[in-house]
C-alpha cells in the first residue's frame, strides 16, 4: 500500500504539464510540498459543493439539532485534504510559503528580481 | 502555368524574353504575330451559340461580330435563305436595333434576322422533340481557341535550345501541356447529350468518415507547426494571442463563455422545484431560505441551482428515518 501510494505520488510529481507556449517550460513542480498543495487544491475543488451544502445544514438555527449533528459527522468523514483551509498560497516559482504577494502569486524575492529586470508590467520602484 | 514555371528554371533567357515586354527581340515579335494570327472563327461560332439561346440582347455583342467577321460573311448568306417568315414585329425591332447600332447597318440587320430565324428553328425543333441531328451539333461545336500567351509559350518551348550543365539538350517538359490539352479537349465545350447519364452515385449519401487516426492528428500538428510563421509585426502577434485565448476579443463582451439561455424568471421563481419537500415544518422553512438565496445569486446557472436543490432533496430523503424519530 505504501509502495502504491509512493508510485502514484512519483508519477504525479513527474507530470509533464502542458506546454502550449514556446517560452520556458518547467516540466516538474518545484518541490513535493508544492505538489501536495496542488493535490489539496484539486480535492478542495471537487468537494467544494458538498462542503458548502453540509455546512449550510450545520450552521443554521431552524433545523433540528439531531440533523445538524448528523451533518457534523458527515463532514468530518470527508477526506482531510478536501477542506480549503489546508491550502497555502505558495510562491508559484519557488514554492516559498511566506512572503507571497497574492496579486502576483510570487514570493517577495522573485517579485523583486523580476521588477528590477523590468519584466513586471506596470511595476516601478517607489520614490516619493 | 506549369510551362512557364518549368522553363523559367531551366532557361533564364526564355524567361527574360517572356517577362520583359520592353525588350522585344525579333523572336518575341514573331511569336506574337503567330499567336495573333489565329483567325477567330471559333469566336463567331460561339457567338451564334449564345444568340440561339437568348433573343435580341445579343444584338450588342453583334457589334464585335461584324468587325471581326468582315472577311467571312459567307455563312450568314446561307442562313438567310433558310426558315419560315419571321414575326413582323421582330423584324421591325431588328431593323430598329440595326439602325441604332453605329456600324454596317445592312449587315447587322441581315445577321439579326438570320439569328432570329435560327432561334425560331431551334424552338420549333424543341417543341416537336426533334431527334439529335449530329450535323447541327457538330456545326455548333466551337473550335478550341488557344490564348496567344499559351501559344507563344508552346512555340518558344519548341524553338528554344535548352542546355544542361553537361551541355546536353534537355527534352522540354511538354507533358504538362499535352496533358492539359487532352484534358481540355475531353471536358471542355458544350455537352452533346449523346450518351445517357450514368446513375447517380450512392456514395454521396453514405459517406462515413472514420475517426481520425493518431497519424492523421500528428500529421495535422506537423503541418500546423511548419506553416505557422513567427509574427512579422505587433498586429500578427496580437492575432496569434487572440487565437490562443491569451488576449480577449475587442470590443469586450462581458458574456463571453457564459451561455445562459434561461430567462430571468427561471432564475428567480424556483418554488416549483420545492414540490418534493413536505409542506410544513422546519425543512420547508429551510428550503425556502435556500431558494431565496439562490434566486439572488447571479453567478450560478439554472442547471446548477436545480442541482443544488436536488442534492438537498436526496439528502433529506436519506435522513428520513432520523427525522421520523424526532
Amino acid at each position: 500500500m505504501a509502495a502504491a501510494a509512493l508510485s502514484w505520488a512519483l508519477r504525479a510529481a513527474r507530470q509533464v504539464l502542458p506546454s502550449p507556449c514556446p517560452g520556458q517550460v518547467r516540466s516538474y513542480y518545484v518541490d513535493w510540498r508544492m505538489l501536495r498543495d496542488v493535490k489539496r487544491r484539486r480535492m478542495a475543488y471537487e468537494h467544494a459543493d458538498e462542503r458548502l451544502r453540509i455546512n449550510a445544514i450545520r450552521k443554521n438555527s431552524i433545523l433540528p439539532r439531531e440533523l445538524q449533528e448528523a451533518a457534523d459527522k458527515e463532514i468530518a468523514a470527508l477526506p482531510r485534504d478536501s477542506c480549503p483551509v489546508r491550502i497555502r498560497n505558495r510562491c508559484v516559482l519557488t514554492s516559498r510559503p511566506r512572503g507571497v504577494r497574492r496579486r502576483w502569486r510570487l514570493s517577495r524575492i522573485v517579485f523583486r528580481h523580476f521588477a528590477d529586470h523590468a519584466q513586471m508590467s506596470g511595476v516601478q520602484r517607489a520614490m516619493w | 502555368k506549369d510551362k512557364p514555371a518549368a522553363s523559367k528554371d531551366s532557361t533564364p533567357e526564355g524567361a527574360a524574353k517572356r517577362q520583359e515586354d520592353g525588350a522585344e527581340t525579333p523572336k518575341q515579335q514573331l511569336l506574337d504575330i503567330i499567336g495573333n494570327m489565329k483567325v477567330e472563327v471559333s469566336y463567331r461560332k460561339k457567338l451564334q451559340q449564345l444568340k440561339a439561346s437568348e433573343n435580341k440582347k445579343q444584338a450588342i455583342n453583334k457589334v464585335e461580330g461584324p468587325n471581326s467577321e468582315g472577311s467571312v460573311p459567307q455563312g450568314t448568306a446561307e442562313d438567310t435563305q433558310r426558315g419560315k417568315p419571321l414575326n413582323p414585329e421582330l423584324v421591325k425591332a431588328a431593323s430598329a436595333v440595326a439602325s441604332f447600332l453605329p456600324h454596317n447597318k445592312k449587315q447587322t440587320e441581315s445577321e439579326l434576322l438570320a439569328q432570329l430565324r435560327r432561334h425560331e428553328e431551334t424552338t420549333d425543333k424543341q417543341k416537336k422533340g426533334g431527334a439529335i441531328n449530329i450535323r447541327n451539333v457538330i456545326s455548333e461545336m466551337a473550335v478550341k481557341r488557344q490564348s496567344p500567351a499559351q501559344r507563344g509559350a508552346r512555340i518558344t518551348g519548341r524553338l528554344s535550345l535548352r542546355l544542361d550543365e553537361d551541355g546536353q539538350r534537355i527534352r522540354p517538359e511538354r507533358s504538362s501541356a499535352q496533358s492539359t490539352d487532352s484534358r481540355r479537349s475531353l471536358k471542355v465545350g458544350k455537352r452533346l447529350n449523346i450518351f445517357t447519364k450514368t446513375s447517380t452515385k450512392p456514395e454521396h449519401t453514405l459517406e462515413t468518415v472514420s475517426s481520425p487516426t493518431i497519424w492523421d492528428l500528428e500529421f495535422a500538428k506537423e503541418v500546423a507547426a511548419v506553416t505557422a510563421q513567427p509574427p512579422r509585426n505587433g498586429f500578427e502577434e496580437m492575432i496569434q494571442w487572440t487565437k490562443e485565448g491569451i488576449l480577449w476579443e475587442f470590443p469586450i463582451d462581458n458574456e463571453v463563455g457564459m451561455e445562459d439561455d434561461a430567462e430571468f424568471h427561471e432564475h428567480i421563481f424556483l418554488e416549483k422545484h420545492l414540490e418534493g419537500f413536505p409542506k410544513e415544518g422546519p425543512i420547508r422553512h429551510f428550503m425556502e431560505l435556500v431558494v431565496c438565496g439562490l434566486s439572488k445569486n447571479p453567478y450560478l446557472s439554472v442547471k446548477q441551482k436545480v442541482e443544488h436543490i436536488e442534492w438537498f432533496q436526496k439528502y433529506f430523503e436519506e435522513k428520513k428515518e432520523l427525522l421520523q424519530e424526532i
